[in-house]
């Protein structure tokens, strides 16, 4: 049964049709009839925010939160041009976000007419698939497969850039038809890669390398989140003893407070927990990727260990590491095979080796106003349900480590890109996601001044996100790095932040600043319970840094445990 | 230009947006290319792109199976010289007034190059072989003046008989 539709009608209905709630985006000259057209669909609520970019990491938030696809859309030009920075960050951390963009009429394609970009080009290598819809009538099934691509295999951000002439052109539009979904997918993704074993000869080798291994060590990232295979993960883990170690990705892929839990490795993993990988003789890493972030000098990683390496990618096996099985998979089915090929075992002598190496560190802070003190203090505010998007910089280690997540993928942050100014926006789609949990954005003064314009659109939408801010008067992790290694010579990185308290003010939100740990219980208490959105400035020592560190580069044997001396001037 | 130690074949969908994210894959790498072709493939709607470079074998892993989920590739493979059979075409304008009408025709005859155009004054060869054959003959044509040339960049198949074939495409015997 097919009706004639305008292509911005098809748009709607199509993305009504995939399950679409949530839209985030801004409007403009190129993507008006598409606006135009959104009146009439009350199924699709348009979040109005303040800078695209927004709209990108918010609809990336979204997407993480919830599993599904997450929407941005803007308009041709600058509009397009602001959405690159969030759909990198769901690029790099695989997260199936659609773009919408406006673009200028056909006739005026590459013409260099007024706010028209190449914004296919431009996102080309940040996107699995790109499409510039040519007519009306490819709108429909360009949605429904730029929906599937999203979403299949490894999860990513798409774009679909539409003409303005091909909204406004009439169509015939068709409901979809069995088996169209996808068309062009290829089952190549999933199927075993090229030279390695396959999934059974991987499992069994891998379940042999387990029950040989002395020192063996579990790693998991996010694919075990984007799988769901928390339980899979935690029976395997109590099954065989073996320590896990999350990635910063992998946070809250398993809990916080299991016994088994390691902590997180890499440049600011904690001493014992790099220490273990360095002594380990068997590394089974899950769903990551072994970023640099997480092995330092890849010649010198794990230099005892076989490594397992299971990933849904199988571009993504043998990349950054040398492995000795191979396994191109979900984690979850992979996971669970591992369970039924491998014996109970445990690892106590290893576990007792282990916490030899652990060490406490005598860190000092004004007033006690810690990060660990705002991890646990906030954790007994919010109790188990909370998410807690953060931003990137120290705080975002710091909290890494300490906050004591429970809830499944209750820590979402910017990974790969390391995009400064993504835990506002993002925190927003995640507060859509789970309106009836506690959602806290936590952020640096300066990733927050980049995107705090975003109070508005909380306000104006009313989503209830909770705003945190170590404000520390510099951009630490910078400043950090200009301590370490450029001669203490701070180079730009004081920065001066407005009164947060009369910003929040000035939005009609509660505000609070906290100088004190005294302080802290109580204030978190009242954000935490607010309706709205709540803003509370956290004044932290100023010059704190994150320990350890592996130097860039570095192996992770050699970390930095205390500030070097004062540079010789 | 780069002596290419891989020849890359990418069977990839008949548009434009796959072959760009196609050749990004490679291009993000700043890796030495020698050359770039495209074509029609035997399958309908697939077209056949080959990518003359220098890599190593870990690199060249990597970027097939990057070039393997990329969007609208449907099969890609790196090629060592040993397993692949690589030929281009070129085209050469060339000064040809006819007093060396004899000596020209004889050069490309050495070559087994075809006279596929000619005017007053100037010859349009063709000639087909591996790189470095192509390269000798526009050698061989210098003195007479070359106005132009084409070259199509090699095409690549995987060899028939892999045992027999030279370890580097600079030794490829011609035909």
């Amino acid at each position: 049964m097919s009706e004639i539709l305008s292509g911005a009608q098809i748009l709607c209905r199509t993305l009504v049709e995939e399950g679409v709630q949530y839209l985030f985006g801004y409007p403009g000259g190129a993507i008006m009839p598409f606006y135009h057209a959104l009146g009439d669909v009350p199924e699709l609520r348009h979040i109005l925010v303040r800078h695209e970019q927004a709209a990108a990491h918010a609809a990336d938030g979204y997407a993480r939160a919830s599993g599904r696809v997450g929407v941005c859309v803007a308009t041709s030009g600058p509009g397009a041009t602001n959405l690159v920075t969030g759909l990198a960050t769901a690029h790099m951390d695989s997260s199936p976000v659609l773009a919408i963009t406006g673009q200028v009429s056909r006739p005026m394609i590459g013409r260099d007419a007024f706010q028209e970009t190449d914004v296919i080009g431009i996102t080309l290598p940040i996107t699995k698939a790109n499409w510039l819809v040519q007519d009306a009538s490819e709108l429909a099934d360009a949605v429904r497969e730029a929906v599937a691509v999203a979403l299949d295999g490894r999860p990513g951000p798409v774009l679909l850039d539409v003409p303005k002439d091909v909204q406004n052109q009439k169509a015939e539009y068709s409901p979809p038809r069995a088996g169209a979904r996808g068309q062009r997918l290829t089952p190549r993704a999933s199927a075993g890669t090229p030279g390695s074993p396959g999934l059974e000869e991987g499992v069994r080798e891998a379940a042999r390398l387990i029950v040989a291994a002395q020192r063996p060590l579990l790693m998991v990232g996010h694919g075990v989140i984007l799988a769901g295979a928390y339980a899979e993960i935690r029976a395997l883990a109590e099954r065989t003893g073996i320590p896990v170690i999350t990635t910063l990705l992998g946070i809250s892929a398993f809990p916080e407070c299991h016994p088994l839990h390691l902590g997180m490795p890499g440049m600011h993993g904690e001493v014992h927990v790099n220490r273990a990988i360095q002594h380990a003789d068997l590394i089974l890493g899950i769903g990551l990727r072994f970023d640099d972030r997480v092995t330092g000098n890849t010649a010198a990683f794990a230099p005892r260990a076989q490594i397992v390496h299971v990933d849904r990618d199988p571009a993504e096996i043998g990349k950054n590491v040398k492995v000795a099985v191979g396994i191109a998979g979900d984690a979850r089915e992979v996971t669970q095979r591992l369970i039924e090929a491998v014996a109970p075992r445990r690892c106590d002598a290893w576990w007792e080796e282990i916490r030899g190496y652990m060490r406490v560190r005598d860190e000092s802070w004004r007033d006690g106003l810690s990060p660990e003190a705002i991890c646990r203090a906030l954790f007994a505010v919010t109790g188990e349900h909370c998410t807690v998007v953060t931003d990137v910089g120290q705080h975002q280690m710091w909290v890494a480590k300490l906050f004591p997540y429970r809830r499944p993928n209750g820590h979402v942050t910017s990974g790969g890109l390391g995009a400064m100014g993504f835990a506002v926006p993002a925190a927003m789609g995640v507060h859509l996601a789970r309106p009836d949990e506690p959602v806290w954005a936590i952020s640096g003064d300066g990733g927050f001044q980049m995107k705090m314009a975003e109070i508005a659109t909380m306000v104006q939408e009313g989503l209830a996100v909770k705003m945190a801010v170590f404000n520390n008067g510099y951009l630490g992790m910078v400043r950090q790095w200009q301590q370490f290694f450029h001669g203490k010579r701070y180079s730009c990185t004081p920065i001066w932040s407005p009164d947060y308290v009369k910003l929040a003010a000035a939005y009609g939100i509660p505000g609070w600043r906290v100088e004190r740990a005294a302080e802290l219980g109580d204030v978190l208490a009242r954000a935490n319970a607010e309706r709205g959105p709540a803003l509370v400035e956290l004044v932290i020592e100023q010059e704190a840094n994150v320990f350890p560190m592996i130097p860039p580069g570095g192996s992770l044997s050699e970390p930095i445990e205390t500030a070097p001396a004062a540079a010789a001037t | 230009m780069a002596e290419p130690t891989h020849a890359l074949s990418v069977l990839l969908d008949d548009d434009v947006f796959a072959l760009n994210r196609a050749v990004g894959v490679v291009r993000r790498r700043n890796l030495p290319i020698a050359s770039i072709a495209v074509g029609p493939s035997h399958i309908p709607g697939a077209s056949r792109l080959t990518v003359m470079m220098q890599t190593d074998d870990a690199g060249a892993d990597r970027m097939v199976k990057q070039l393997q989920k990329t969007y609208g590739v449907r099969e890609a493979e790196l090629l060592r010289a040993a397993d692949a059979v690589a030929r281009e075409v070129a085209l050469v304008r060339v000064h040809a007034p006819a007093e060396v009408h004899q000596e020209l025709t004889e050069v490309a005859e050495l070559f087994k190059a075809e006279l596929v155009d000619e005017g007053p004054d100037v010859f349009v060869l063709q000639v087909t072989g591996a790189a470095w054959f192509i390269l000798s003959f526009i050698r061989a044509l210098e003195r007479f003046g070359i106005i132009e040339v084409a070259r199509s960049g090699a095409v690549v198949v995987r060899s028939a008989a892999p045992t027999s074939r030279p370890s580097s495409f600079a030794a490829e015997t011609v035909l």
